[in-house]
């Protein structure tokens, strides 16, 4: 699975540099716009451990991020998968509320919480979050009838076990939904960063493109291609462990 | 009267029963009555309404012109033969979390007699159709019942295992009652003490009661009355 992943953004990564190449070979374009091969390599190795620390101190922010909104969209789709008024509205809300580009809420974000943590934490959890919560309330509101029709005749139910059988029935794709906001949690805390913070590859990105240096931009994304993968990686793993735990296996 | 209705087990008068945005009524003016305890069957063609009829009874549908009275005969379940057991845990585990504490002396016996013993270290999704149905009415038969209404629940068992559960039903639970809905006329007739046969809106009157064989272990049986059964419940249809 790691393998598979570093594999495929290498060959996309490396696929994208020869396009940039040809381009520049084509175009008679000169160092200073698209950096030579050598200026890479020396680039790299320059700004290699700093931009390392950098991702990583990125990949942090968000995957505290993804925890966060991994656990809001639990919390809100259980509330949202009720039958009241309550659920009725938390459901239309979010429904209303994820069609609004949260990037263009950012800039108010900043002004009012400032160039910290907590404004990168904060974007990042909320650009991925509501993918990730209109999946949690379409699989928590979706009764599985066959399953719940015992409990509630003989009156046991209660809202964990609702949510248990629910869960349950759509692990797979609860892991996937996880696995694809992860994504969405690197790309948000970047754009955070990218709009105004003081750490992270986004920043460090920001005061690259300043300086026109395409070079340093081309290595961070070589290791947020990195280190993205490995975060990818180790969900789906995550994701397997959780699966092969409550396998069903088919038989007959 | 007062003796009849002291034993009165169902009693619908009057049900009137359209499913939203449908324009063809399922029941019109609907009035039948079963006397109970004892195992009784409903019977009709396909989408003549048995299961909403099933479901009014269990109070799973509600708010409808008429009466459908069970005389306050306790608790009432609804169980039918596509429902799962969640895969969490093993069949034996699930039978164990979901029998009342007054129940669990039956569960071997229950097991036992349903040929059910190899499956209880199985997850639910590993059994064959005929096993998940057999262990979906075994967890009902040992909750706290009056009546059970079984939905085509032993639909995918083969039929001398299911001569063999009916008879261990009627003989180990005597004072309860049930509601056996099946499309299999020879053994609504050969087992049922009445059979509610369920016929189309457009007929008066749209359920008539027929008088089974009430079939038991250590009781005959004519082949003749039988047949005459049979060809009075086709009829009915």
């Amino acid at each position: 699975m790691l393998h598979r992943r570093i594999y495929q953004f290498l060959v996309v990564y490396f696929l994208g540099l020869v396009f940039l190449f040809l381009v520049k070979h084509l175009l008679h374009l000169s160092d200073y716009v698209v950096p030579s091969f050598r200026e890479l390599w020396q680039t790299g190795h320059s700004v290699f451990a700093r931009y390392l620390l950098a991702v990583l101190d990125t990949l942090a922010v968000a995957i505290v991020g993804h925890i966060l909104s991994i656990f809001m969209a639990t919390v809100v789709g259980i509330i949202g998968r009720l039958t009241t008024w309550l659920g009725s509205f938390i459901r239309v809300a979010a429904y209303n509320i994820q069609a609004y580009p949260i990037v263009a809420v950012a800039p108010i974000i900043f002004i009012l919480l400032g160039d910290g943590l907590s404004s990168r934490l904060l974007i990042t959890a909320m650009i991925c979050y509501f993918p990730l919560l209109l999946s949690f309330l379409g699989i928590l509101s979706e009764p599985v009838v066959p399953i719940e029709h015992f409990y509630v005749a003989t009156k046991r139910t209660s809202w964990r076990l609702e949510v248990k059988i629910r869960a349950f029935e759509s692990i797979g794709k609860l892991t996937t939904v996880i696995v694809g906001s992860a994504t969405l949690a690197m790309v948000g805390t970047i754009v955070a960063e990218f709009i105004a913070a003081d750490a992270g590859i986004g920043y460090s990105i920001r005061i690259a493109l300043y300086q026109s240096d395409l070079a340093k931009i081309l290595v961070a994304l070589f290791l947020i291609g990195i280190c993205t993968s490995l975060y990818l990686a180790l969900l789906e793993w995550m994701g397997r462990l959780v699966q092969k735990k409550w396998e069903i296996p088919s038989g007959g | 009267m007062n003796e009849l209705n002291s034993v009165m087990l169902l009693e619908c008068k009057g049900l009137t029963f359209r499913y939203p945005r449908r324009h063809s009524h399922v029941f019109k003016d609907l009035t039948c009555q079963i006397s109970g305890p004892g195992f009784h069957a409903l019977f009709g063609p396909s989408g003549v309404g048995k299961t909403t009829l099933a479901k009014i009874i269990a109070s799973e549908i509600t708010g409808f012109p008429g009466t459908a009275m069970t005389h306050d005969m306790g608790p009432i379940l609804y169980s039918y033969n596509l429902e799962r057991l969640p895969g969490w845990c093993s069949t034996g585990d699930h039978l164990a979390e979901v029998t009342p504490e007054v129940n669990q002396g039956k569960i071997h016996d229950l097991v036992r007699f349903f040929g059910l013993q190899e499956c209880l270290n199985s997850r639910f999704a590993q059994l064959s159709l005929g096993q998940q149905n057999r262990i979906n009415l075994t967890r009902y038969l040992l909750q706290d019942f009056n009546l059970l209404i079984m939905d085509e629940s032993l639909a995918n068992v083969d039929e001398a295992t299911r001569e063999q559960i009916i008879l261990k039903i009627k003989d180990m639970f005597p004072t309860k009652s049930f509601l056996y809905i099946s499309h299999n006329v020879m053994e609504v007739s050969k087992f049922c003490e009445e059979i509610l046969v369920l016929r189309s809106p457009y007929k008066s009157p749209q359920a008539v009661c027929v008088i089974g064989q009430d079939y038991r272990e250590g009781r005959s049986l004519k082949k003749r009355d039988l047949e005459l059964t049979m060809l009075e419940v086709v009829h009915a249809t």
